[in-house]
């Protein structure tokens, strides 16, 4: 199976990608300094999942600050699960944001009402203290 | 420097409550470093945590525009020629509850013009107008000459709670100063 797991850092994300249970998990901050090569990694990582496993993916985004850069690698990470579902996948998305952060939220709306295939549910998220 | 421009640099960074100001080469390092200083600082100044999030997107779209954009200028080029210097100044301060960031860097004539032309656009949108900017943008293509800027000026301009502004001025030597300021 092809699980995929990455520790964050102070400027990308966890991925944690676990093939058995088919999740993906996205936490901490993106503002990498090379985005498309942490994009990359990520999208190369859903794509074996996909190869692999015929199960359903459930994704869970859990960001709790991202850059306009990783703003648009977003969108496009959500068009890949998009055009998987179009193909029969079942792909859902829990989209996690702070309950103050309207730009984000709208964000989340915005690049949800343009796909087609996966529901993504936006949801509130618990913020850790002091980051 | 003697220490006669120093004192009138000291008087004018001292004078006002500021959080933190950075001047020189900018890179990501420097941004990573700076921006961290930037969020300690403003976690013990600011309560409101949605103001210290705005201002820290605000922050680091600023810096890397001053990394993708610019010009050279009266600063000697660096050692490692390579690479084009991205030198720039940025500024956080405090002022009646509100917080704003001032960031300057020299650019060309062209890229001058070509910023204070969107940034006025910005500056005279709603926020609903910004949101569908934000959007469209995020569908085209990234466009050769804006290096993604542009969605990054559209996210400054929507985290602040008022109007951008900014001017460029030029030295006596024709550097071009661009200056832009955000208030949240």
């Amino acid at each position: 199976m092809s699980s995929f797991s990455q520790k964050a850092t102070a400027r990308t994300p966890e991925i944690l990608l676990d093939a058995d249970a088919g999740t993906l998990v996205l936490s901490g901050e993106s503002y990498p300094e090379d985005v498309t090569a942490f994009y990359n990694t990520l999208s190369d990582a859903i794509i074996a999942f996909f190869d692999s496993s015929e199960s359903a993916f459930d994704v869970s985004i859990k960001l709790t600050y991202f850059n306009s850069s990783s703003a648009r690698s977003l969108m496009e990470l959500l068009d890949l699960l998009d055009n998987a579902a179009g193909q029969g996948r079942q792909v859902s998305v829990q989209w996690y944001c702070d309950a103050e952060d309207d730009i984000t939220r709208e964000f989340a709306q915005d690049i949800s009402s343009d796909v087609t295939n996966v529901t993504v549910t936006i949801c509130d998220l618990e913020m850790p203290d002091a980051s | 420097m003697d220490f006669a421009r120093f004192n009138q640099l000291s008087h004018l960074l001292l004078n006002d409550e500021f959080v933190l100001s950075y001047s020189g080469y900018v890179s990501e390092d420097i941004l990573k470093a700076v921006g961290d200083t930037l969020r300690e600082r403003l976690t013990s100044h600011v309560d409101n945590s949605n103001q210290i999030r705005n201002i820290f997107s605000i922050f680091v779209e600023l810096m890397q525009n001053i990394i993708r954009y610019g010009d050279d200028g009266p600063q000697p080029a660096m050692k490692d020629s390579m690479q084009k210097p991205s030198f720039g100044i940025v500024l956080v301060s405090q002022s009646k509850g509100h917080l704003s960031v001032m960031a300057g860097n020299y650019v060309t004539d062209d890229e001058a013009e070509m910023l204070m032309g969107r940034i006025n656009a910005l500056a005279t949108s709603s926020d609903e107008e910004l949101r569908q900017m934000y959007r469209d943008k995020l569908r085209e293509p990234v466009e050769a000459t804006s290096k993604g800027a542009s969605l990054g000026l559209i996210e400054i301009a929507r985290r602040a709670s008022l109007p951008l502004t900014c001017e460029a001025i030029k030295d006596s030597s024709g550097h071009n100063l661009f200056m832009i300021k955000a208030t949240v």
